[in-house]
């Protein structure tokens, strides 16, 4: 059998149809099926790796139909990349709630681990895709299960966050289709590359009518500013490892959603500058925002959008080096968000309380999740020796590069912000005075190995970036070349 | 105030929107040469005859051209209709609720007893004939949900089997991947249809195509029914 990139959207939805039968015969299938597909994506997304970085390039026709015909499937380092990140995170989050709502009885966490998995799948399939159509369909996939993972508690707040991501994705979904619709109708097909191609011809009007339809739809998928109301309620409503999910996948997969657009399919230049500005403002806003929280998983949510700020200013500024400093972003904004995620919700199941003051020196009873959560909010606000060190420096360099000094100073004021508030919950969990009555959940044996790979990752890329910088540097060279992208596609 | 700057709003965005379509051509024939396609409305008009035998041009393009899409498309009903459930699940020791409904004239009774057959059998046809006849899985599968719907609304004890939904569901989501996964194995594309398809207009004809079509006919109609089910089972919450 060979391997392909349909395989990574096959297996899962093969999985979701067949999990209401299959639990009827063996009552934990919906725990474990899950857990073997996401698997299964993870070795094939290896495999995919290493053919893509000898071939170069992947490009899978679906129903025989060649590209700009049919629709097809595109593996370019950079999207293995990214494909290969979120299946990865996707197994450490389902090992991390494989014993999520255990007490629950019934059907519930059937949906509830349906739900999960096609989240992650559909994030997959927007990553892969090389048809514009095709994309807004995997993010309606991914819209649908988060709106209802966000209100999955019954409760009032959390319903009030998945109406309000509802509505406002919904919009953005009615805003894609009109880009995507003008789109059709100037070029006469849906091919990404092909759009690519024929975007010279298209008159200036229509160019941006429809740029700014698909800069403010997938800008609310992206979490950009002033777009992201709906984010920090999302995910601090959420099911825990739904919210890493939101931090590691959804987010991953709006941006790249968001940069493929600007990148491949428009050729307008003054798009880079937007995105730096709007970058900026995105992390100020959201890094104020941040400091002022009481509560912990709303504090790490606005983080989260500053964090996407960061990667939105560094693939504006567009050069070869900012651009692998985005990608490179991406992956620990994905490993160190999901491991705070992880870590910050044992407090809040030990103390049943989200507000920060619930933290004080919390570390006497879980002293081994602490130490992970005080690495992870090391990690990052970009101390060395840890991974969070490099992505900082490498944007920052290469702003210097292009002399942006406002620029530079901005990011490190806001880092400073970053730094007081993560450093203000590190203080309160090891050196608090009044000490809050914390029940005893130790965390489950599956979890405490999904938060520690995940922590062994951070230190070993943070100390021999060197692993994984060069093909980081290949993705982010197939990124920008577009002519590459379109003759491989149309061959 | 507020009501102004919406009201600007709306209206900047109107015009913008109102200029740039009015300069896009709708209604003219813009599809060009089909034996020189550069469009791939002119490849699809000149294929779907020729190659693979289906008279509606549609069908063709949604379940064999652009079938991920659709595939896609079944999912996202399919995960509505989980996440529904995921939230409108009852707790274990919450009682099975009733369905709310107001007691329903005889005439109502009597003209849903005799329109439920025939609006199952219209249902059947249209998904059936989706590749011949306008129409096809989505439509018949609505069809045969209203059909449903107007029996659940009119009998009180009137009752789907739950399991015989879930296995029809089920059974027609993975027929559909199955039949993508025999393309890939044995032509090498996923969703691939066979090469043998039959003579144009035969009901028999078009290769895989209507066998898909019927498939999301029967998982469309089912999840339907199993939407409309949960919901009009819901109570208002006193809380």
């Amino acid at each position: 059998m060979v391997i392909s990139p349909v395989h990574y959207i096959v297996a899962p939805l093969l999985a979701a149809f067949a999990i209401p039968l299959l639990s009827k015969v063996y009552k934990d299938a919906a725990r474990v099926v899950p857990g073997i597909v996401l698997f299964y994506n993870m070795i094939i997304s290896f495999v995919l790796m290493k053919e893509v970085s000898e071939k170069g390039f992947i490009s899978e026709v679906i129903a025989g139909w060649q590209a700009p015909w049919g629709i097809n499937l595109v593996l370019t380092p950079f999207t293995a990349f990214l494909a290969t990140m979120v299946s990865v995170l996707g197994f450490a989050i389902w090992l991390y709630g494989f014993r999520f709502k255990r007490t629950l009885k019934g059907g519930v966490v059937k949906y509830y681990e349906i739900l999960q998995m096609m989240m992650i799948a559909g994030s997959i399939g927007v990553i892969i895709t090389g048809d514009i159509f095709n994309m807004f369909v995997f993010i309606e996939i991914v819209g649908i299960t988060a709106y209802s993972l966000t209100a999955f508690y019954r409760e009032r707040n959390g319903a009030e966050a998945g109406f309000k991501y509802l509505f406002i994705g919904s919009l953005a979904s009615s805003f894609l289709l009109l880009a995507i619709l003008i789109i059709y109708t100037q070029t006469g097909t849906l091919n990404m590359a092909q759009i690519a191609e024929r975007m010279a011809d298209v008159p200036l009007s229509m160019k941006f009518i429809s740029l700014i339809f698909f800069l403010v739809a997938l800008g609310i998928e992206a979490e950009m500013f002033p777009l992201n109301g709906w984010a920090p309620d999302a995910y601090s409503q959420a099911p825990s490892p739904t919210s890493a999910t939101f931090a590691a996948v959804v987010s991953v997969a709006g941006v790249y959603a968001l940069v493929r657009v600007v990148f491949t399919l428009f050729d307008v230049a003054g798009v880079h500058n937007y995105l730096i500005v709007m970058g900026f403002v995105t992390m100020l806003v959201a890094e104020i925002a941040a400091i002022s929280q009481k509560d912990l998983k709303r504090m790490l949510a606005y983080s989260s959008v500053g964090q996407v700020g960061l990667v939105l200013i560094a693939f504006g500024i567009g050069s070869e080096l900012a651009v692998f400093g985005a990608i490179f972003l991406m992956l620990n904004h994905a490993v160190i968000k999901s491991l705070l995620f992880m870590t910050g919700s044992y407090f809040i199941y030990n103390t049943d309380d989200k507000r920060l003051v619930a933290m004080n020196g919390i570390h006497k009873k879980l002293p081994y999740v602490s130490a992970l959560f005080s690495i992870a909010a090391f990690a990052i606000v970009g101390f060395p020796p840890f991974s969070g060190f490099w992505s900082k420096f490498y944007i920052l360099t290469s702003a210097a590069d292009k002399e942006m000094i406002y620029l530079i100073v901005g990011i490190l004021l806001v880092t400073i912000i970053e730094l007081v508030y993560y450093l203000r919950t590190v203080g309160r969990i090891y050196f608090a005075k009044e000490e809050v009555e914390a029940a005893e959940h130790k965390p489950s044996k599956n979890a405490l190995v999904a938060m520690t790979l995940l922590t062994a990752f951070i230190i070993v890329i943070g100390i021999y970036p060197d692993l994984i910088t060069d093909y980081l540097h290949n993705a982010a060279m197939s990124l920008l070349d577009k002519a590459n992208y379109i003759q491989e596609v149309l061959k | 105030m507020k009501k102004l700057i919406i009201f600007i709003t709306v209206a900047v965005l109107t015009y913008t929107l109102a200029v740039t379509f009015k300069d896009i051509p709708f209604g003219e024939n813009r599809i060009g040469d089909l034996n020189n396609p550069g469009t791939v409305s002119a490849y699809y008009l000149q294929k779907a005859p020729e190659d693979l035998h289906v008279s509606n041009t549609i069908t063709a393009v949604v379940v064999n051209f652009r079938g991920f899409d659709t595939l896609g498309e079944v999912t996202v009903l399919f995960l509505a209709a989980t996440g529904l459930a995921s939230i409108l699940y009852r707790k274990e020791d919450e009682e099975e609720d009733e369905r709310i409904t107001l007691k329903s004239s005889s005439l109502v009774r009597t003209g849903a007893k005799i329109l439920f057959p025939l609006m199952l059998v219209l249902g059947l046809y249209v998904f059936i004939h989706g590749h011949l006849t306008p129409g096809g899985g989505f439509q018949g599968g609505a069809i045969i949900a209203t059909g449903f719907l107007l029996m659940l609304i009119t009998y009180k004890r009137f009752n789907t089997n739950h399991n015989v939904m879930v296995w029809l569901e089920s059974i027609a989501g993975l027929a559909f991947v199955g039949i993508g996964l025999f393309g890939l194995f044995r032509y090498g594309s996923f969703l691939q249809n066979t090469g043998w398809t039959g003579n144009l207009n035969d009901l028999v004809s078009g290769g895989l195509i209507p066998l898909i079509y019927i498939f999301i006919g029967i998982k469309v109609g089912t999840e339907l029914t199993n939407v409309l089910d949960i919901l009009l089972k819901i109570k208002p919450r006193k809380n």
